[in-house]
């Protein structure tokens, strides 16, 4: 009896404050679904990011006379900093400077007349962005390189980009999430406030603590789950619809969340809209006189 | 089964409450707390069902060590207390089955035992024809009748009543204290605080006075105030040449009756019958001693 007893008091308590419960559903969902579309963006703009950054090279170009190239590629790609080093002989480079000048018919003939002057070069991948400056360093320290070219603005960009957008996401789905934790302890509030009659007699004839709270509880939880499930179902499927609509999308910009990502972060989201339910009525219950012993 | 050992209570706006009162009360006592209002009369009834927590000194109330009691205990500590108030405090959107039903239900008894002791309680009080009624359908003396037997209807080892019939009417008043008296005589403790002379006088029984809150009168079989009566008597006394003793002090003959007359037969069902004592009995007082169930402390 304890148990439907407990269960029907929290339904009970639902239906009879629709509004408020619906409030606090909205709430729930608003925020949890600008959490998820955040965590959404987040992910695409971070496997963006790390494509633009797959493209990111440090070239240094090794004088003609150098003779140990394998060594010195051996030896970079041992640095921890750096994920590849590529070499590019000079008739790769030739055919390289054909294709890029292809219609600057001075620089053609120059070139033709003496391909010598497009040098070998190895081409470094860095591990991560940020280690492109030490790269940069060590290998203009190294024997046999003549010159270190990189693009230091694009690189720094991308990594600003990549890092704002980072912090952007994470505080947005912070407070987003704070948000939703105060608009349950609200609603709870309410819900107590309107049965403060109820539980004034409940401890006056010594209705145990849990019996007092619990309704609260599964409410909030309810409240929580509901609005984060359809948080979630709705973001899932904004984001298919779009998945399918925009394939025409500029080619730097991929559109590629899998579904193991959606499925993850969708539980995640889901869960935490249970502990915003119990975190929200806990807190409204601790602070309720009515509550209190 | 109530005992208070030198307890001061003061408001946090450094209001004193209560000074150092120390009482007991045996099983089975029906004991009046009467003085002027803010003397401490409610302070002293939510020190005992701990709503309130003494500054000093220490309350024992049904074996339990009430003042130290952690906070989780407090519910199973007031399962053994039944309260009734001056308001009624009835919910007004539910029948009076489901009022009394309440108190059973919030403290998970089964559908069983609801379904036993609603309708036998409510006989009690004599509302068995008006049980799906609401509240506001009833009289305050009816409505208070509904309050009594929810207080009650767990059989709670102590009642307690802060101005039961404040909102009363002289002759719905007797029939409210009919149905106290009726309960008292099933073996259960009640303390009363009241402002109502007519009752006091009229039913004879232990009389605590509090003044500014300390106990300044503790009289068995008393009256409500000594000083009016015995005055009158004083002055009939020295005419008389005779000396006054307030237990001398005639109650209201009508009254009296009309509180009498009803309160014999009745036999509670499934509550344990038991001598209607007024005076209080030694090992009940000791079973509520300090040390005897000492369920520490969080104070």
């Amino acid at each position: 009896m304890r148990i439907s007893y407990v269960l029907n008091e929290a339904f009970n308590n639902i239906r009879r404050n629709g509004l408020v419960v619906l409030g606090a559903i909205l709430a729930v969902f608003v925020s949890l679904f600008l959490t998820f579309g955040t965590l959404i963006f987040g992910e695409i703009a971070r496997v963006n990011t790390e494509q633009w950054q797959e493209d990111v090279r440090v070239i240094g170009y090794l004088r003609n006379d150098f003779r140990d190239v394998s060594g010195l590629q051996a030896e970079i790609e041992d640095w921890a900093e750096v994920q590849q080093v590529i070499y590019f002989s000079p008739s790769e480079a030739y055919q390289e400077a054909q294709r890029m000048f292809a219609d600057d018919n001075q620089i053609l003939e120059v070139i033709q007349e003496d391909p010598s002057i497009i040098p070998a070069s190895l081409r470094v991948r860095p591990v991560d962005l940020n280690d492109y400056d030490t790269i940069k360093q060590r290998l203009t320290n190294s024997p046999g390189i003549s010159d270190v070219i990189s693009a230091d603005e694009t690189v720094e960009q991308i990594a600003a980009i990549r890092d704002g957008l980072r912090v952007f996401f994470w505080v947005l789905a912070v407070a987003l999430g704070v948000a939703a934790v105060a608009l349950i302890a609200n609603t709870i509030h309410m819900a107590i406030y309107a049965r403060r009659e109820e539980l004034e007699i409940m401890h006056l004839v010594g209705a145990s603590n849990w019996f007092v709270r619990t309704p609260f509880i599964i409410e909030g939880v309810f409240e929580g789950v509901l609005g984060s499930g359809i948080a979630v179902a709705l973001g899932a499927w904004l984001y298919k619809l779009a998945e399918g609509r925009l394939s025409d999308l500029p080619e730097f910009i991929i559109l590629a969340v899998p579904d193991s990502f959606m499925l993850g972060r969708g539980l995640v989201i889901i869960a935490f809209g249970a502990v915003v339910g119990v975190v929200g009525s806990s807190i409204s219950l601790a602070v309720h006189k009515y509550v209190r012993t | 089964m109530i005992r208070l050992q030198n307890v001061t209570k003061v408001y946090d706006n450094s209001v004193v409450a209560v000074t150092e009162v120390s009482l007991d009360v045996a099983k089975g006592e029906f004991v009046f707390l009467v003085g002027p209002s803010g003397s401490g009369k409610s302070t002293l009834l939510r020190l005992i069902m701990r709503e309130e927590k003494p500054d000093e000194g220490d309350v024992w109330v049904a074996g339990k060590h009430a003042s130290v009691l952690p906070t989780w205990k407090v519910p199973h500590l007031r399962r053994s207390i039944g309260t009734v108030f001056q308001d009624f405090k009835l919910l007004p959107n539910k029948s009076v089955y489901e009022n009394v039903s309440f108190a059973l239900e919030v403290t998970g008894r089964s559908r069983h035992v609801v379904r036993n002791q609603v309708p036998q309680v409510l006989k009690l009080v004599g509302l068995s024809n008006k049980s799906e009624r609401q509240p506001r359908q009833l009289s305050g003396g009816e409505q208070q009748r509904v309050s009594i037997a929810r207080a009650f209807v767990n059989r709670p080892l102590i009642l307690l009543a802060d101005e039961p019939t404040g909102n009363l009417d002289p002759a719905t008043s007797v029939g409210i204290m009919r149905i106290l008296d009726r309960i008292n005589r099933t073996g259960t403790t009640v303390v009363m605080a009241t402002h109502d002379h007519a009752i006091v006088d009229a039913m004879r029984r232990r009389v605590v006075q509090l003044d500014d809150g300390r106990v300044i009168r503790d009289q068995r079989s008393g009256a409500y105030e000594i000083r009016v009566q015995s005055n009158v008597r004083a002055a009939e006394a020295r005419d008389e040449g005779k000396p006054i003793d307030p237990l001398e002090i005639p109650p209201d003959p009508a009254l009296v009756a009309d509180l009498v007359s009803e309160t014999e037969p009745t036999s509670l069902p499934g509550a344990a019958p038991e001598k209607p004592t007024v005076a209080p009995a030694p090992d009940d007082a000791s079973s509520a001693a300090p040390g005897h169930e000492r369920t520490d402390t969080d104070a």
